[in-house]
């Protein structure tokens, strides 16, 4: 129980499709996190497969069953939302009682099951309190309750920590981890924030203008980006991007040419034609001070100290803007030159498409 | 710098005075009109202004006893509970539907009900006579309180169905995917939300049915069924030359209507600034 199909769905607001054809496949238990830019129609999607947005065409499968008519209550999901949308007039027991009053269950059974959810949510000294005497993260505790209580096969969160302040933040992030693993059930969870989806999903779908561009793991996500635009929307600090200039391939892979004049070869897969324009990608902490087969100068322009680590924002010295994280020990100071480097099996390499090539070297750490 | 703070001053003074005024041009008579009301006929002769002796509360008593008030208090009583009360049950049913369900000629029927506001009463009163007579109506509380929720259904319609689209999107869908019904979400979910609205829209209904004075008037010529607004008509023909009684009278009219926004005040400004900050 708990598992979804999407088959060809889509969504238009008059002419504008905000929702190409997609599929999509959820099995049970899984945690899938839909991430992307704003206006990229991960909250639509989510809002179709709880049923509060009709379909323009396609199909959504719940456990076997088409769901496209069915109606919300009746779809076996639950849905917390960004607000909370708690009842405000009702105190927390009347909120997450509420489904069950209107199932209208018997009245020791709703007790019982909203003081198992409220156990479950260290809420049971909240019960008798209204949503306004609560704090932010209490709050959306409240919503999750509510939504436990109506035991349903798959979970709909709608970037649910995105109102509680970052120290919150992590810490809901982590009890809804603890409550994934305990439950078990399916969980979707729409989200804009890269870190949110890398900790949390078994699964991340990353979605960019209505459409899905790709589907996989975190690391698979993070390791092997099929395009530029996934492998800049997952990682922080962002991924690095260097023009370089394709000279030929070789046994090892493709030989180019960076803006500083350095030359790598690239451990890739996949045809290239010398004078290509492609697209080098390095992740920040893939950068090492003076080590690794390709070097080139940074002029730092911002220093974070973080203490373990330091973030230095730059640019080389075509211009090209760098970030590098380093140790929190490193003498890195703004204006002062220093020399960077990395292996070409870490970094990326991306067509003038923006499709990336397959890396040779596959292993996911 | 100095003169920018100045000006700012000067600006700030000029409109406190502007204030003043117009709150003092709605006070005074007001005022004079209590202070009226406790007079003696003879303290009348001293000034508007002067103070009585001993405030004159034996004027009310007159008032309310001479001037039948105490029969046209409770007629305009049975007339606005059950035209406010019903008003805004219908308009809490007819906004629900405005605001959030589709159906056929929508647009057309949201179109009447903006037209009908518009039309006074003395256009439709002589159709509406004969229309009561014919019904058998004619002096009757029906024939105040049955025209006066018609005409008060279209405001409460718009004024419910505005207040409503105002209301937290999510929290309407969190009680869908609850699987609660469309009655239920208004009961439970919308009206205890919609509480300062629904405040505002019965003291508006309470002011404009407590002062409807055309519809008693045509509809209703026996005493025992006119209403306060009317009755102070009679009470004037009657009391022109005891001023005193008279404001008091007047007082008695007016008073029902200021107790009831001081009960609802705070409801009712929240009512009026609801949606326009988060």
């Amino acid at each position: 129980m708990g598992q979804l199909q999407l088959a060809g769905v889509t969504k238009s607001f008059g002419k504008a499709e905000v929702i190409q054809p997609t599929d999509l496949e959820i099995t049970e238990g899984e945690f899938v996190v839909f991430v992307g830019p704003s206006g990229c129609g991960k909250s639509t999607l989510l809002r179709m497969i709880a049923g509060l947005e009709e379909l323009t065409s396609g199909d959504i499968v719940i456990d076997g069953r088409v769901v496209n008519d069915v109606a919300p209550v009746e779809r076996g999901v639950a849905m917390v939302f960004q607000t909370y949308a708690l009842y405000p007039h009702m105190s927390v027991f009347e909120n997450i009682a509420f489904p069950l009053r209107v199932a209208k269950l018997p009245r020791k059974e709703i007790e019982s099951r909203v003081r198992r959810a409220a156990a479950i949510l260290k809420l049971e000294n909240r019960l008798d309190h209204k949503p306004a005497e609560l704090s932010g993260g209490q709050r959306q505790r409240v919503a999750i309750g509510r939504a436990i209580v109506r035991e349903p096969q798959v979970f709909l969160f709608d970037e649910p920590l995105s109102n509680l302040d970052a120290a919150l933040r992590t810490e809901m992030r982590v009890e809804l981890s603890r409550l994934h693993n305990s439950l078990g059930n399916t969980m979707i969870y729409v989200t804009h924030d890269q870190v949110e989806a890398m900790t949390m999903a078994t699964k991340i779908v990353v979605l960019r203008d209505g459409h899905i561009e790709q589907v996989g793991t975190p690391l698979e996500l993070f390791h092997r980006p099929v395009n530029r635009f996934v492998a800049g929307f997952i990682g922080n600090p962002t991924m690095n991007f260097l023009k370089a200039s394709c000279l030929g391939e070789t046994g090892d892979g493709v030989q180019l040419r960076l803006e500083t004049g350095s030359v790598v070869t690239m451990p890739v897969e996949g045809a290239a034609r010398q004078g290509d324009d492609l697209t080098l990608g390095i992740r920040p902490d893939d950068l090492v001070i003076a080590e690794g087969a390709a070097r080139f100068e940074m002029i730092p322009e911002v220093v974070e100290r973080l203490g373990n680590q330091s973030v230095i924002h730059g640019a080389d010295m075509a211009g090209e803007p760098i970030c590098a994280v380093v140790g929190g020990a490193e003498p890195i100071t703004q204006g002062q030159k220093f020399e960077l480097g990395f292996h070409p099996d870490k970094a990326h390499l991306f067509r003038p498409d923006g499709t990336a090539f397959a890396r040779r070297n596959t292993a996911l750490a | 710098m100095a003169s920018t703070s100045s000006t700012t001053a000067v600006k700030a003074l000029s409109f406190r005075i502007v204030m003043w005024l117009f709150a003092l041009m709605t006070i005074i008579p007001f005022g004079l009109l209590l202070l009226t009301s406790v007079k003696s006929k003879q303290d009348l002769f001293r000034g508007a202004f002067a103070l009585p002796d001993y405030p004159h509360f034996e004027n009310y008593v007159s008032a309310w006893v001479d001037g039948h008030f105490g029969i046209y208090f409770w007629n305009s009583i049975i007339v606005v509970v059950p035209v406010v009360a019903i008003s805004i049950v219908l308009g809490l049913l007819t906004g629900f539907a405005f605001a959030f369900l589709s159906f056929p000629g929508k647009k057309l029927i949201f179109v009447l009900l903006t037209i009908g506001m518009m039309v006074p009463t003395e256009a439709f009163i002589i159709p509406l006579y004969y229309e009561m007579r014919y019904l058998g109506l004619i002096n009757s509380y029906a024939a105040m309180i049955l025209p006066q929720i018609a005409m008060s259904v279209p405001f409460a319609t718009l004024f419910m169905a505005s207040a409503m689209q105002q209301l937290p999107k999510d929290i309407l869908e969190a009680a869908m995917l609850d699987g609660a019904p469309r009655g239920m979400i208004l009961r439970k979910v919308i009206v205890p939300l919609m509480k300062p609205s629904i405040s505002s829209l019965g003291l508006f209904l309470f002011i404009w049915t407590w002062n409807e004075f055309l519809i008693p008037l045509i509809l209703v010529n026996d005493d025992v069924y006119r209403t306060m607004p009317l009755g102070m008509l009679f009470f004037q023909g009657r009391y022109t030359v005891n001023t005193p009684v008279l404001t008091a009278g007047a007082v008695l009219v007016i008073a029902p209507i200021i107790i009831v926004y001081l009960i609802f005040q705070r409801k009712f400004i929240e009512g009026l600034t609801a949606g326009a900050s988060k």
